[in-house]
């Protein structure tokens, strides 16, 4: 419990680190994972520390591993990831394995780029002969439209001139053709059209199969084209378009045998290209399966080296250059393994100084620690979300773990869906060592990691259940009602009795649509059900009005409980800190305060409950008046709960009201005089604070004088702290605006709490309509076809029990839960200012290639 | 149309605004340029620019890093915020894109244009080229030998075709028709995206119509200063000039008269804005060359756009803005690498 309820007390440490062992310590203390190391060289900027080289190799090193990474992943080779995590590499073995590497990536650059080289010239063959292929058919075409191409010209007066004079110089069809993207085809011919003006020929097909393309190695669709033009010129132009157009041109032979040739050789060569390059991958294969086997832990290895050196380049340099200091804060338990892993990491430098620390004290505030398990992390998470709790304060999730289940199970009391919501909560205790559990997706890790809070839920949502006694909506007669309906028969009372009371006899039975028992009529009434509520409510019309005044008060009474509990643990926190006057100028008046007016309201329910009985009911006075008239005083004299009652109310309301200027001045008053000397009054108590004040002074002059060697910085924190101005004004208003919200918030908050009673009413109806809209449907009909309709109507209830009345209103009551803990309850003494405490440690490492960055 | 900006403008282009406003937080802060300054190597730079929003996109550059490969790394990932930005944007923010692009692709066209002069080859060129305004016909462009033939045969079916009605003559291309076309399709961009803007209505025509009007008059300033000394006739000059800035039909008229920069100056007297900016110029090294200063004076209206909001103007602002940053990474990775220390500092720093 005592880790829990506090943080962990933390001391400040100094380690000398001896400059030849220093990475071996580290390597040893990233291993453990005790200590949080502080930042020496704050406003040294990150390329002027002392092993940037050292980084820049790491980094270099995990470049070369997620290339090879990469290339292992292209080439389909599983990556085997090791269990077990090696240990930062020796130095000596660093220059080592980044020889080893640098060899790995130099060879593999080269054979990858063999290998793409020929698959690019293997790509192009093919796309050759894919072109010969298509352009055949083309041929055939354009033989046919040649007799158009000498009309053609003719059209435009003033080119005739060059089409003759072309004839005249014997020029011939020139021919470019080639493969282009699909995207492209239609801009490319436009293009052809406006440069050449139509001097040219466009025909285009399709490539049936898609093609890969070689500068970003998609797989694309190709349209395969031939553009016929007349004379060089324009054979320039169109050149230099397809260039333009990233076209792939080929040449074009100009006879049907040349073509034939051409595509002879060009399968030779396919052929031969495919054997080399299958060669060529083979042993491409070899050598990446032969560095995967060592790539994992190469890259766990060089991420704790790169880490180390971080942590490193924390550190100051002694005087004498010869050792590195680093501050760190530990856990005081944790000193022993601390200098255990000095010793260690100097043993196995094989230094002959061992690295030593020595703790140094401090006025800083320390980083929270709190040491949870499996079961206490969630709650714990919990708290954390409002805030890391400050140095040794009052931690809640020691109580969250049974008031947070309990105010969740208040607003969801239902037996059957509390125990579905236990057995899905133990199936996922129970199978937590199960790998697949351990990288759950998304949602169901938010269950998984919540797996004890919804057990514990689910248990109490089975008692809470039970005391309501609601199970899916109906109730379970378990013991017998306490209640007898044929006490009320007129027939089995002495005639006396008849004439004072409303019996029934056979003719009111059977005319009257409500019948009323009436717990006074001796035998009616046998005494309460002994667990919870009576199951004969669950046939009364007037079932709700009873279950609403229940749940109600039941609501007032646990909020006032949960927040007087909240306001005590404060007196924790005073005493822990010294702050002693706290508990009587603050906490005293806050619990008198809140007692003082809900403690009392607490007490007239209870009273209400235990001295009116069913005769007397009548003549009970409302709660809700009687509370109001306590602060209205009303002229008329009312008829009270108990003799003396406006005494008693109006002593509380005074001591209520007294309490309020104590609570606004108290405590900035006594501040106020303990800081002008207490001049004053109180002799015992103030040697006790002059006492404190002198040691704490002895401790600050210890610890400047103890540092004065290692850090500057550390030195004027402390001064900083120690110096501390006294405001009067900022103390007021501080504690003014903390009073006016502790005194508003308890009306708020118990207001707040009574949505213990609604969302428990929600649940119960939600449930009690999903019953009677669907089962009660379902059972009606008659046998023959009620078992066929029984089976889809089960179904539909069950799935709809499990979406809307276990998720969705587990959720909604999960969420308010949450809320009256964060605000309602611990703003009554949680500050929640603190820092983490986040140790050096290699497991807090990601291992996964994917995220490399940073 | 008052306040509609505020009441449709997130429907279509929140999801953009928000994102160019979170891009523009992880511009360089001074304090980067401080530790920049300090570096001693590239590799200095590298690490320090991993700490940015830059992160670790040099990562795979294998050594030894120059700074031509910085900037292309810087470009490619301006360009890659670039084109997210315009693949998701809805009308009318597309067309405000395309005409931010303009600008780049009148760059291109003119590089590869001048680059064919010199026989340089095209692949050389296009590695020149921004990506910003890199467009499919672009190789295409050498062909033509006549600025009417390159409207015709290549950029036609562009967004740059409106602009190139001024520019129809029939003249070859050579160094000067080159840098002539430069300036009239610049004329009539920035006419046309003026236009736009204020047609658009709204925030953006208050935050981008300056910005232009800026944009305009530095080009006037400079065709005036680049063109002292050569055969420029006055009237072809004013030709230049593009109209829709501040200086108005006056000043431009002025400074199409101006012999030399004092005269120029003179005309700067007469304008509020510009008149600060002139005097602040200092000959030699000992002030800031007048390039230096508008650019100062464009980053100032830059960071303004944002302090509105519901405009396009944003988009344009962090594309300038960060080119301005990238010009000053490789200012003082050039100063770097030279080991050029003195001048280091006279980076532009962005407020």
């Amino acid at each position: 419990m005592g880790s829990l309820f506090r943080s962990e007390p933390m001391c400040l440490a100094q380690l000398f680190l001896q400059s030849g062992t220093a990475y071996e310590c580290l390597s040893a203390l990233g291993e453990k994972g005790l200590v949080q190391f502080r930042d020496l060289n704050q406003n040294v900027s990150s390329f002027q520390r002392k092993f940037v080289g050292e980084v820049k190799r790491c980094e270099e090193l995990e470049r070369i591993l997620a290339y090879l990474a990469q290339e292992i992943h292209r080439a389909d080779i599983p990556l085997p990831e090791g269990e077990t995590s090696p240990p930062a590499p020796p130095l000596k073995q660093v220059l080592e394995m980044q020889e080893q590497l640098q060899k790995l990536e130099v060879e593999l650059r080269e054979v990858t780029g063999n290998k793409e080289k020929l698959r690019r010239n293997l790509l192009e063959l093919i796309e050759y002969t894919h072109m010969l292929r298509v352009t055949k058919t083309f041929v055939h075409r354009s033989v046919e439209f040649e007799p158009s191409y000498e009309e053609f010209p003719s059209l435009d007066s003033d080119s005739l001139l060059d089409y003759s004079s072309m004839q005249r110089l014997g020029a011939k069809l020139g021919f470019v053709s080639g493969l282009i993207h699909q995207g492209k085809v239609e801009a490319l011919e436009r293009m052809l059209w406006r440069v050449c003006k139509g001097y040219t020929i466009v025909t285009y097909a399709e490539l049936d199969e898609a093609l890969e393309d070689p500068e970003t190695g998609e797989v694309i669709k190709w349209y395969v084209f031939l553009i016929s033009f007349w004379g060089e010129q324009i054979g320039h132009k169109v050149k230099k378009i397809c260039d333009c157009y990233h076209c792939h041109v080929y040449p074009y032979p100009s006879t049907a045998e040349e073509r034939r040739e051409i595509q002879e050789g060009l399968s030779t060569r396919i052929q031969d290209l495919y054997t080399v390059l299958h060669k060529t991958e083979d042993y491409l294969r070899q050598v990446l399966s032969k560095a995967a086997e060592s790539v994992y832990s190469r890259a766990v290895q060089v991420k704790k080296m790169k880490a180390i050196y971080h942590m490193l380049n924390m550190c100051s340099l002694d005087v004498t250059n010869k050792c590195l200091i680093a501050e760190v804060w530990c856990p005081e338990a944790d000193l022993p393994g601390l200098r255990c892993a000095l010793e260690d990491g100097s043993r196995e430098s094989g230094a002959s100084v061992t690295s030593f620390m020595n703790t140094i004290p401090t006025k800083e505030t320390p980083p929270t620690l709190i040491r949870t398990n499996k079961f206490t992390e969630g709650f714990q998470n919990i708290v954390d979300a409002y805030g890391v709790g400050c140095y040794r304060e009052v931690n809640p999730a020691l109580f969250s773990i049974i008031t947070f289940p309990f105010l969740f199970a208040v607003m969801f009391g239902d037996l059957g869906h509390g125990f579905v919501m236990f057995l899905f909560a133990l199936l996922l205790v129970v199978n937590e060592n199960h790998p697949r559990m351990s990288q759950p997706q998304e949602i169901l890790g938010m269950f998984f990691n919540g797996r004890y809070i919804l057990l514990l839920m689910g248990l109490f949502s089975v008692y809470t259940g039970l005391i309501y006694n609601d199970c899916f909506s109906k109730s379970l007669n378990l013991f017998g009602s306490g209640w007898n309906v044929s006490a009320m028969y007129s027939a089995s009372h002495p005639p006396a009795e008849r004439g004072r009371r409303v019996l029934w006899n056979d003719s009111v039975v059977r005319h009257s649509h409500v019948l009323q028992l009436d717990p006074s009529v001796p035998g009616v009434f046998q005494g309460p059900y002994p667990l919870g509520i009576d199951p004969i409510w669950n046939l009364a019309t007037n079932r709700l009005t009873f279950l609403n005044s229940f749940k109600m008060k039941m609501a007032v009474i646990l909020g006032i409980i949960h927040m007087t509990f909240g306001v005590v643990l404060g007196i924790f926190n005073h005493v822990h800190f010294r702050k002693k006057f706290n508990i009587y100028l603050v906490t005293v008046p806050e619990l008198l305060f809140l007692l003082c007016m809900f403690g009392y309201l607490i007490f007239m329910i209870i009273y209400k409950w235990l001295v009116y009985s069913a005769d007397t009911s009548r003549a009970a006075p409302s709660i809700l008046i009687e509370f109001i008239n306590m602060f209205l005083f009303p002229s008329a004299p009312t008829s009270g709960l108990y003799a003396g009652q406006e005494h008693v109310q109006r002593l509380l309301l005074a001591v209520t009201a007294l309490a309020v200027p104590v609570l606004f001045l108290g405590k900035p008053l006594f501040l106020l005089w303990l800081h002008n000397g207490r001049s004053c009054f109180g002799v015992s108590r103030s040697g006790y604070t002059l006492v404190r004040k002198d040691s704490e002074e002895e401790v600050s002059l210890m610890g400047s004088q103890d540092i004065e060697g290692g850090s500057t910085v550390l030195e004027d924190g402390c001064r900083e702290v120690t110096s501390e101005e006294f405001n009067f004004g900022e103390i007021l208003m501080t504690q003014v605006i903390h009073s006016i919200e502790y005194c508003l918030g308890c009306i708020s908050n118990t207001a707040s709490y009574l949505r213990l009673w609604a969302l428990s009413l929600a649940h119960a109806q939600l449930s009690d309509v999903l019953w009677a809209m669907l089962m009660r449907v379902g059972l009606r009909v008659d046998k023959t076809y009620g078992v066929l309709l029984l089976l889809p109507v089960m179904a539909l209830f069950a799935v709809l029990t499990i979406f809307i009345l276990l998720l969705m209103e587990g959720l909604s009551a999960f969420l308010h839960a949450i809320r009256l803990h964060w605000v309602e309850f611990q703003n009554k003494f949680y500050v929640g200012a603190g820092t983490k405490f986040v140790p050096f440690s290699f497991r807090r490492l990601s291992w996964k290639f994917s995220d490399n960055g940073a | 149309m008052l306040g509609s900006a505020e009441l449709s403008f997130n429907v279509d282009h929140g999801y953009l605004e928000g994102l160019v406003r979170g891009c523009k937080a992880g511009l360089l802060t001074q304090q980067d340029y401080l530790n920049l300054v300090q570096c001693e190597t590239l590799e200095d730079l590298k690490v320090h620019l991993q700490t940015t929003d830059y992160g670790n996109f040099l990562a795979d550059q294998t050594n030894p890093l120059t700074v031509s490969k910085i900037d292309m790394e810087m470009r490619k990932k301006l360009c890659g915020e670039f084109e997210y930005f315009r693949n998701h944007s809805l009308e009318p923010l597309s067309t405000f894109f395309t005409y931010m692009t303009c600008g780049y692709m009148i760059d291109n066209v003119v590089l590869l244009l001048s680059g064919a002069l010199q026989k340089k080859s095209v692949r050389d060129l296009l590695g020149r080229c921004h990506p910003l305004g890199r467009f499919s016909e672009m190789e295409a462009v050498n062909i033509a030998e006549t600025p009417s033939d390159l409207f015709h045969a290549v950029l036609v079916e562009t967004p740059l075709a409106p602009f190139f009605q001024d520019c129809m003559s029939e003249n070859t291309l050579d160094e000067l028709n080159i840098e002539v076309l430069r300036n009239k399709l610049y004329k009539s961009y920035l006419e046309a995206f003026h236009n736009f803007c204020k047609d658009h209505g709204d925030v953006t025509a208050e935050v981008m119509c300056p910005i232009l009007e800026f944009e305009a008059d530095r080009r006037a300033f400079i065709i005036t200063l680049n063109s002292f000394g050569t055969e420029l006739s006055r009237d072809a000059r004013e030709a230049l000039y593009p109209t829709c800035g501040r200086l108005g039909p006056e000043g431009l008229r002025l400074l199409a008269q101006a012999e030399d920069f004092e005269q120029m100056k003179r005309v700067a007297d007469h304008y509020e804005v510009y008149k600060p900016l002139l005097e602040a110029v200092g000959d030699g090294s000992a002030g800031k060359s007048l390039e230096d200063v508008f650019y100062e004076q464009e980053v100032k209206m830059n960071v303004l756009a944002f302090s509105r909001q519901f405009h396009c103007g944003v988009f344009y602002a962090y594309t300038k803005l960060r080119e301005q940053e990238m010009r000053n990474v490789v200012w003082i990775a050039e100063c770097i690498s030279q080991r050029h220390r003195t001048k280091i500092n006279s980076y532009i720093p962005i407020l």
